[in-house]
């Protein structure tokens, strides 16, 4: 784990390592940590835009001692497309996750860069722009994982978020080939109801699997389409 | 876990506040208000401001565990009193290094607002590196615009330092150059000669500073 202060450390010292000024996006629970919604992570998530910039970064660290941690990735994603680098310090128990556009499944799309507007600079050439809370809820509710429901408990709770943004996000997701983007978001949203944790307005979930019923219906529809193009053929 | 035990606290209680502010919106007496800001101090969370009256105001935030600050914040704490610091929303955060005043007046001149421009001219006390702004003005093309309003704060602030010949040498506008707005579609009835001079419009009147002469 590795808490808001050495976080902190950590970044000011590879802002000055680095040898020029980087941009990289934030996800996961270090964007809720530079948000104030969380104490400490496991990984520290970054996005990058181009591979030149996460190339530089992965240098720099292991100018300052990092290695890369192939097995982990494996044992983590398997052999999924789209795995992020992992480094880690031989005697630190965090590591980095270092994602190229895509996380996983999920697509770090421009609408989610625009709305990344907080940004941080961290010794001088490092530059991190902090991912909205509503695309934060988005990525964390396709994983899958039990231990991102409290991070979602947190992003529902602590902010007013805008249900529009996360619906039309939901469905560029979907158009950009994350299938699971509505699906994902309105079984975990309708889990955590049904639970009695969080209050989400009826209209959403209503709109939430209106969507699904659509994406579903397009799917039915090519899928009819290809059969009987084949048929043809 | 002793984070989590004040999360819920500094989330209802997020913003300036003064302690009487933290007695009504918890509903606890102002023993218990002391010794919950005195916790959370300890835990980070709570920076301390001053009133020109000397009471003691409180910014309570998740974000003040870091010890990054904004460009605002530092901007406000360049201020001489509250009437010029400006309650903006503000996502630009600096780690690991101090703002300087030549960053500050930049970023106020790229805000585009009459409040930061009467606030900027403060900054002109403060401006020690006057290469470093030359730099700085030149990227963001407001090279005339600082040594125009530089001649403002001049004639309204007190103990404002001379500008260097070379910034002003470098500054001076050629004879194909046009005018320059600080802020578009603004001029000024008052210091025509100064825009003349720098081929600048300035956005402010001798009305809009008569506050600052007092100071």
């Amino acid at each position: 784990m590795i808490n808001i202060n050495t976080q902190e450390a950590l970044f000011n010292q590879i802002g000055n390592a680095l040898p020029k000024k980087i941009v990289v996006y934030s996800i996961g629970g270090t964007a809720m940590m530079l948000r104030g919604l969380k104490g400490e992570t496991l990984d520290i998530d970054l996005v990058f835009d181009k591979e030149s910039d996460r190339e530089l970064f992965i240098k720099t660290l292991v100018s300052l001692g990092f290695k890369k941690d192939e097995k982990r990735v494996i044992e983590t994603y398997g052999l999924k497309k789209n795995a992020p680098a992992m480094l880690r310090l031989e005697s630190g128990d965090f590591i980095f996750d270092l994602f190229l556009n895509k996380i996983i499944i999920s697509v770090f799309s421009d609408g989610m860069k625009k709305r990344a507007a907080q940004t941080h600079e961290f010794g001088g050439n490092l530059v991190i722009r902090v991912a909205d809370p509503s695309d934060i809820l988005i990525m964390k509710s396709v994983t899958g994982r039990a231990k991102d429901n409290e991070d979602i408990i947190s992003v529902i709770n602590n902010n007013k978020l805008n249900w529009d943004i996360i619906l039309e996000e939901a469905k560029e997701q979907v158009k950009l080939g994350n299938e699971h983007a509505i699906l994902g978001l309105g079984e975990k949203l309708e889990k955590l109801i049904n639970q009695k944790i969080i209050f989400i307005p009826k209209p959403v979930t209503d709109a939430l699997w209106n969507l699904f019923k659509e994406q579903v219906k397009n799917k039915s529809k090519k899928s009819k389409e290809k059969t009987f193009e084949k048929k043809k053929r | 876990m002793r984070y989590e035990k004040y999360e819920h606290i500094v989330q209802a209680i997020e913003g300036t506040r003064t302690i009487d502010d933290i007695q009504e919106k918890l509903k606890i007496n102002r023993a218990k208000a002391i010794y919950l800001l005195h916790r959370l101090r300890r835990l980070g969370y709570i920076r301390t401001k001053y009133l020109p009256n000397k009471k003691r105001v409180y910014s309570v935030s998740p974000l003040n565990k870091q010890k990054g600050i904004s460009y605002l914040e530092a901007f406000n704490n360049n201020m001489p009193n509250a009437g010029f610091r400006i309650s903006d929303k503000e996502d630009y955060f600096v780690h690991g290094k101090t703002i300087k005043a030549e960053d500050l007046l930049v970023y106020a001149l790229k805000k585009g607002t009459i409040r930061y421009v009467i606030s900027s001219l403060f900054l002109f006390r403060k401006i020690e590196d006057w290469p470093y702004l030359y730099r700085l003005s030149k990227k963001e093309n407001l090279t005339r615009q600082i040594s125009a309003l530089y001649e403002v704060a001049r004639l309204f602030i007190k103990k404002v330092r001379k500008m260097p010949k070379r910034f002003r040498r470098l500054t001076i506008p050629k004879k194909e150059d046009k005018y320059l707005f600080v802020i578009k579609g603004f001029s000024s009835d008052d210091f025509k000669d100064t825009e003349k001079k720098w081929k600048v419009y300035i956005p402010l009147n001798r009305a809009d500073l008569e506050e600052i002469r007092l100071l």
